[in-house]
């Protein structure tokens, strides 16, 4: 028997739970998030092992789901001083690196941004050379510079050789303890979004090694010897060593797990599930227990990106949702007090009507600290000019419209289906929702999070251009699965388990024989 | 004439997609190129037709390509210039202006680039009102205009200057050399007199691409609905509503083919739609019906967002509108129909108006 901890840390709260070998929650807590980090999860983490009696040996594996780096770029805090290498001269130049970034993320960024010769042409021939000498004098440049580089070659998906080559020298100019980001490693076809997204990339690991030192360092401060996983983008998870190479991967890890989570928790394999929080309430559609990606390029802090994300839709209802009224209407938000509640809501002597209010005000939610109930009915019905009971069901009635609203947007035909209930902010949730067969409100649902990333599976993927005069397609299919595959058991998963998630060949259009293969399995972590 | 600004290249990139009807490639990549052009040169002056001299010279200039290769070795901006100067060089005269040859997809913001660099003005027209998988679809040919001279150039710093036999031969050289090129070039086509693009492009086709993207962008500014903005722009006409249930695509030789099924959805439920495309959509049909076939246009339009689908990045259960929209009055005549309707992709079916097939 062994069991696993699940981490989630939030903008506001640090979540953990302890599980069963079979997924089976044994314990579970809510944290405040430390300014530090470790803090919050050596609190969390302390607190579940207190809970239950396992021996720390037990505890084989930790997994933490963050969004430490999505806050660190869209606060551009903590970001790297990089360097950016494009391969491919003389194509690519009519579109400099970071065009459409930005202006103050490139301003952050972009102090030293090279385009050398080099590339391939999607059959695999060069378009030029490497010059090491260009490449090298660039280098040079941005000696003491720069923390982290990012290197963008031309088909690089289909041939690396050139990435790799450009960070073998610059290890060799720059110093052992230069972090490269290799373009082939991060992203898919379209050299823009690629770029991009090896830029963040860059940017953005220091943040992740210092998140991972901070979690590693406190996981064995605790005396625990559990092997310890991040939670990425799909639902699957990467190795500590991987998050540090590529957390870019990492960045919309938050509703993939609540949605995952809240899947597992109510054991609903396709349904709608909505993660109710502080401020927002964010919709994602749940297939075959995973969350379904949205079809739009991804934007990731104003940069465009070629990253699956999950289709995520957003309402402004929370916990701390203000709310407005006009004569005999209300308003909700779209802003909220967030984590001042306790300062700001009627509730604990504020002078903000929150959504929280109301459902202190009834009962149905209990804080320490916040007003009696009878107390806060009257001081409610004071601010609206309206009897509580009417005033609250004005409230539910907006609640409940926009949630419809919601679930409406986030479906893909009339057929009622399931919603699924989740966060701190799930008692905000109407029990009946038009359109939904059903509203389910699952045991352990607050904390959807931690447990989406405690059962999340591990994954790889690859694609590769293929020219099938040259090559037979369905051979080419078969290699590439056969190295995912052995790839995907190296990385600890479980060979019964395996699955295939993305199994695709795509003729390229104008060019006889050009095929993009795309292949993705995901599999249980090895027992 | 008007100057075009960078704010303006947005809406004209989000309407030549809508032009594109799936096809065309993504105009992102000749957007940003546009946009980086008149940064560094300045804005472009946009002139109608009736402003040119009769005998003034004008090329259409566009990419030709895969569009997934055009999105991953992406331009030098060089071969541009040099397939207009090549051209210069072989006429022996200066041009005296640009025009995008189809406004759909990437090439109708395409030309932007050159005109900014030559500080030349763009002419508001095209020689298509949509995009078309074959050079010599275009409303030129019609009216027995050349594709002849080409000026083709790669980012190498290769180049070529084709004489065809007529136009058809246009396309199926260029065809094969842009493979060697690496799958992309640069062509300057149709060299033509001003007398000639007034009688034989489509006018106005930059301004109207610049209205549909206002109508897709602005609309949410405006408290409108983007779809319904959109759809009374373009006179459209709305012919189903559903999700894409299914997707089969394969290549028949130099195309990618495919088929997009659409289950329908809200006032459509129980029916199903097929959608042919060769690159461009060809024929929409509802159970088994058709209900806009080419040279008229068929949107495809994600309705979350009300921003058009181009074919390659159609994906399993995204809902979507289709929309049918009037082809240029030239693609509408019987020679029309012959060099841009169903019988030149190989259908049985005839030709019948949009309007008409969906007439209640």
């Amino acid at each position: 028997m062994y069991y696993k901890i699940g981490v989630d840390v939030g903008g506001t709260n640090t979540d953990a739970v302890l599980v069963s070998q079979t997924n089976e929650i044994l314990a579970k807590t809510k944290q405040t998030t430390s300014l530090d980090v470790s803090t919050g999860i050596k609190n969390a983490v302390e607190a579940v092992i207190s809970k239950v009696d396992v021996s720390k040996r037990d505890i084989k594996y930790i997994m933490l789901g963050t969004t430490h780096c999505t806050n660190a770029l869209v606060e551009r805090k903590e970001l790297n001083k990089i360097g950016a290498i494009r391969i491919g001269l003389p194509a690519s130049s009519s579109i400099p690196t970071m065009a459409d970034f930005p202006e103050d993320l490139k301003a952050l960024l972009g102090a030293h941004i090279y385009m050398v010769h080099g590339g391939y042409e999607f059959d695999g021939r060069l378009i030029s050379p490497l010059n090491e000498e260009e490449v090298k004098q660039h280098l040079h440049a941005m000696k003491g510079q720069v923390e982290s580089l990012a290197i963008t070659g031309i088909f690089s998906k289909t041939l690396p050789d050139q990435e790799l080559q450009v960070a073998a020298w610059a290890k060799e100019i720059l110093g052992n303890e230069i972090r490269t980001s290799c373009s082939h490693r991060i992203g898919g076809l379209g050299l823009l979004e690629r770029e991009n997204a090896a830029i963040l990339n860059a940017a953005l690991q220091k943040v992740a090694s210092k998140m991972v030192n901070a979690f590693k360092d406190t996981v064995r401060g605790l005396g625990l010897s559990s092997q310890m996983f991040i939670g990425q983008n799909d639902g699957t998870l990467m190795s500590l060593e991987q998050v540090q190479d590529l957390p870019v991967l990492t960045i919309s890890s938050g509703p993939t797990n609540s949605i995952r989570g809240a899947g597992a928790l109510s054991k609903v394999k396709n349904g709608i599930v909505i993660d109710l929080g502080g401020t927002t309430s964010d919709g994602g559609v749940l297939v075959n227990f995973f969350p379904r990606e949205s079809t739009q390029a991804a934007q990731i802090g104003g940069v465009l990106t070629n990253f699956r994300m999950p289709d995520v839709v957003a309402v402004g209802i929370g916990g701390g949702t203000i709310v407005r009224f006009f004569e005999d209407k209300c308003q909700l938000g779209p802003d909220s007090v967030g984590y001042r509640l306790k300062e700001k809501a009627l509730a604990f002597g504020g002078d903000t009507l929150t959504l929280s209010d109301f459902f202190l005000a009834n009962q149905k939610l209990h804080i320490t600290g916040a007003k009696e109930a009878i107390k806060l009915q009257k001081a409610i019905a004071g601010t609206v000019a309206m009897k509580y009971a009417e005033a609250l069901s004005v409230v539910k009635d907006q609640i409940r419209l926009t949630i419809e609203k919601l679930v409406d947007k986030l479906k893909t035909d009339e057929t009622a289906i399931p919603v699924i209930a989740c966060g701190g902010g799930a008692f905000l949730l109407p029990e009946k929702i038009g359109g939904a067969s059903k509203v389910i409100f699952p045991e352990h649902m607050e904390v959807a999070n931690a447990f989406g990333a405690c059962i999340a599976q591990i994954g790889y993927e690859e694609e590769l251009v293929i020219n099938t005069t040259q090559h037979d397609e369905d051979d080419a299919l078969e290699e590439l699965l056969v190295k995912v595959k052995n790839q995907l058991l190296a990385n600890g998963a479980l060979e019964d388990s395996i699955s295939t998630l993305t199994k695709e060949s795509i003729p390229l259009a104008y060019l006889p024989g050009a095929v993009k293969l795309k292949i993705k399995l995901c599999g249980d972590l090895l027992g | 004439m008007r100057k075009i600004d960078s704010n303006a290249i947005e809406y004209i990139a989000m309407g030549s997609t809508v032009l594109g009807t799936g096809g065309g490639g993504d105009p992102y990549i000749g957007k940003l190129m546009a946009k980086q052009a008149m940064e560094t040169y300045g804005e472009v002056s946009l002139i109608v037709a009736e402003e040119l001299d009769d005998g003034a010279l004008i090329v259409p200039i566009a990419a030709f390509g895969a569009p997934m290769i055009l999105v991953e070795k992406l331009f030098s901006g060089g071969e541009f210039i040099r397939a207009f100067e090549i051209m210069e060089e072989y006429l022996g005269r200066k041009i005296d202006a640009v025009m995008p040859a189809e406004a759909g997809g990437l090439n109708g913001v395409i030309p932007f680039a050159v005109a900014a660099q030559k500080d030349i003005p763009i002419v508001d027209a095209d020689g298509m009102g949509r995009a078309f998988p074959r050079l010599e679809m275009v409303t030129f040919t019609l009216h027995g205009i050349s594709v002849s001279p080409i000026a083709q150039a790669d980012e190498k710093g290769n180049r070529n200057i084709y004489q065809t036999i007529n136009n058809v031969w246009g396309e199926t050289l260029v065809g094969a050399t842009t493979i060697q090129m690496g799958g992309s070039c640069v062509l300057g086509c149709y060299p033509m007199s001003g007398e000639q693009v007034k009688k034989a492009a489509v006018h106005g086709i930059i301004s109207y691409a610049q209205k549909l993207g206002e109508c897709i962008l602005n609309a949410k500014n405006n408290n409108l609905n983007p779809l319904e903005a959109l759809i009374k722009e373009a006179n459209a006409i709305k012919l189903f509503v559903g999700k894409i249930s299914k997707v089969t695509i394969k290549t028949e030789g130099r195309w990618n083919k495919g088929v997009c099924e659409i289950m329908g959805f809200g006032e459509d439920q129980g029916t199903s739609m097929k959608l042919d495309f060769q690159n461009e959509f060809l024929m929409a049909k509802k159970d088994g019906r058709p209900v806009a076939i080419t040279p008229d246009l068929i949107v495809l339009i994600d309705a979350e967002n009300a921003q058009p689908i181009t074919a390659e990045s159609i994906q399993y259960g995204t809902r979507v509108v289709v929309l049918g929209m009037k082809a240029d009055k030239q693609w509408r005549t019987p020679q029309g129909i012959t060099l841009g309707g169903p019988q030149k992709f190989g259908y049985k079916e005839k030709f019948v108006p949009v309007e008409e097939l969906n007439k209640n």
